[in-house]
């Protein structure tokens, strides 16, 4: 049995736990905020540090002169100790774009096929849906890389290789058995009373789907749009094989570019992780409590 | 119409009772329209599924039984299994499936243990538990890729962080070339359980919250101790969600490729299985082995999912 909060806080922890148990508690805490927080935190110090700070031995934990050179070498091109970076920087801006915007249509599209297809398959009675259902989760085994290869080929075919729209395609299409299963769950947990209060009075499946379940799914959706587009934005394999020309080019692969190319000059690295975290971060934390809810949820 | 008749209609519609006799009349039409929009609703899903899952699965083992055309639009002859009798024999297969066991083994050990830990010291309401919790997320969060160059100036060869911290402690005498050495296979999969772990603790914390009190009471009276009570009530009443946690670190771990790709590049040292499968295809352009590799470790990847649940359902029962 699930215990409310208040239960637990009444009941209390303090009341049984010894402060031996306590303190243990809170070093563990302290320690795994270090441990989420520092590589983020070194990778921010690394951006505003310059090539001289980075590579004293031993390393210096904060810079002397704390500087922007980096992220003004990757947004505006300016030239670095190690070279211009003119047309990297255009690339780079384009890359962000393009990603957030393939990860946006993707995440978009995503949700809406797979929201109706949530709710048909744990509402609405039809021949041959569960094994259909069963079928579409079964391919949630499928790892990405076997799909990747297969699905080069096809996409070769369809003329679909470099362009935004295969990606889209793709990723949209890897992403609903996940996004059908969230939403499966999800329809499956709330209360019917509702939806049957709807069609007592007079309402069509439909209606009642948009009118009295669609805003009973809004947290749900909260959750399943940000699981989606982390996932999405966070693609590597998939864009690397089916998208890598200029114009479609996301974050993830050309920052593995520049590590290549700019092996040492750490800052430049630094300054592009932290820009490229900016958007999954954001999302993160602002839905992070929809976004806890449903992935712990889906497993009880 | 009276309402309670109608009350029963809705409930047939929903398929949520037995229908009344005066439902009756009405209930081909009725189920007819739900349907006709359950297959609405859920056509587009398949349909894309079909095409951009399915038919590329197929086209691709269709591929894997043929031998690679010589030149591009060739006839190719079909060969059955061979391609994946010639992965299997592979010496570079075999060490790639080396280092994806130690992938996995340490990834999982390091999942596990850190794992338990964290949920058992966050389970429980604290003041702030709602930041650390959003904090502890954002790891999961961040494409692996990102991670990965978080991670480049700590494992760094020559002043990397690491090898400060360890020289000033006089633990090492020399800078490690890390992703060269021993430690390179220990070292990036720490990179990966960083990305991994708040799944497996948010996954863990909801089997705790599972676990109701009074078992906890009960035990105390009887005079267990808190080692006692993890021991024997915790650990098998986490089974489930352990079997979970398990389940998704396992598959996580034997498909790691962008911590890997980041770090040491397509390096032997380093090479899993998957990368192993990008050199086949995207380095020697050989799809027909590429891709009996990769279904190859597909049904190896199932199989371990599989033999994680049972053995996990089967203990519990």
């Amino acid at each position: 049995m699930r215990r409310s909060r208040d239960a637990r806080l009444a009941q209390g922890d303090s009341v049984r736990a010894p402060p031996a148990t306590r303190a243990l508690r809170a070093i563990a805490i302290v320690a795994l905020l270090a441990w989420s927080l520092g590589p983020v935190a070194v990778g921010v110090v690394t951006s505003i540090s310059s090539q001289t700070d980075v590579q004293t031995v031993p390393a210096r934990w904060l810079p002397d002169h704390a500087t922007l050179d980096a992220y003004r070498a990757l947004i505006a091109g300016a030239s670095t100790s190690l070279g211009s970076t003119a047309s990297d920087s255009s690339a780079f801006g384009q890359s962000m774009l393009s990603s957030v915007e393939v990860t946006l249509e993707a995440t978009v599209a995503s949700v809406a096929v797979s929201l109706i297809a949530g709710y048909a398959f744990s509402r609405l009675r039809f021949r041959g849906s569960k094994a259909l259902f069963w079928a579409i989760l079964a391919t949630l085994v499928i790892p990405v890389f076997t799909l990747v290869v297969a699905l080069f080929r096809t996409m070769a075919q369809l003329h679909l290789i470099n362009t935004q729209l295969g990606l889209v395609l793709v990723y949209l299409t890897t992403q609903a058995p996940l996004a059908i299963w969230l939403f499966y769950n999800y329809c499956r947990d709330l209360p019917v009373e509702p939806e049957e209060a709807a069609l007592i009075d007079g309402c069509t499946r439909w209606r009642a789907f948009r009118k009295v379940v669609l805003p009973q799914m809004r947290s749900g959706i909260a959750a399943v749009t940000a699981i989606v587009m982390l996932l999405s934005y966070g693609q590597f394999l998939i864009p690397l094989l089916l998208g890598s020309s200029p114009s479609t080019t996301p974050v993830t692969v050309l920052i593995t570019d520049f590590v290549g190319k700019y092996t040492t000059n750490y800052p430049l690295l630094a300054a592009g992780g932290v820009i490229a975290l900016l958007p999954p971060a954001i999302v993160a934390i602002l839905l992070n409590r929809h976004i806890r809810g449903m992935l712990s949820g889906s497993v009880g | 119409m009276a309402r309670p008749a109608l009350k029963e209609r809705a409930r047939a519609r929903l398929g949520f009772g037995p229908l009344g006799p005066a439902a009756g009349a009405s209930r081909p039409t009725l189920a007819r329209e739900e349907a006709w929009l359950g297959w609405w609703l859920v056509i587009p899903a398949a349909a894309l599924i079909l095409a951009l899952v399915i038919y590329p699965m197929v086209v691709g083992f269709n591929t894997s039984l043929h031998a690679e055309a010589p030149t591009l639009g060739a006839p190719s002859k079909f060969v059955g299994f061979r391609n994946y009798s010639d992965v299997i024999k592979d010496p570079a297969t075999h060490s790639a499936v080396v280092h994806t066991v130690f992938y996995v083994a340490i990834a999982l050990a390091l999942e596990i243990i850190a794992g338990l830990g964290a949920a058992v010291a966050l389970h429980r309401p604290f003041r702030g538990r709602g930041l650390v919790l959003a904090v502890l997320i954002l790891p999961w969060a961040l494409p692996s890729v990102v991670s990965g160059v978080l991670w480049r100036r700590i494992l760094a060869s020559d002043n990397g962080l690491l090898n400060s911290v360890l020289l000033q402690l006089h633990l090492i005498h020399t800078p490690q070339v890390w992703l060269a050495s021993g430690w390179a296979i220990p070292l990036i999969t720490l990179v990966h359980v960083w990305g991994v772990l708040p799944l497996i603790v948010l996954i863990l914390i909801a089997g705790l919250q599972g676990i109701p009190d009074e078992v906890y009471s009960a035990s105390a009276v009887d005079g267990a101790n808190q080692a006692r009570q993890f021991w024997h009530i915790t650990l098998p009443l986490l089974r489930p969600a352990l079997a979970v946690a398990i389940t998704i670190g396992l598959v996580d771990a034997i498909t790691i490729f962008d911590e890997i790709y980041v770090l040491n590049g397509t390096g032997l040292n380093t090479a899993s299985v998957v990368v192993q499968i990008y050199n086949t295809v995207f380095v020697d352009a050989d799809f027909a082995h590429g891709i009996a590799f990769a279904f190859l470790v597909a049904a190896a990847t199932a199989l371990c999912a599989v033999v994680a649940t049972l053995a996990s359902r089967r203990a519990t029962v």
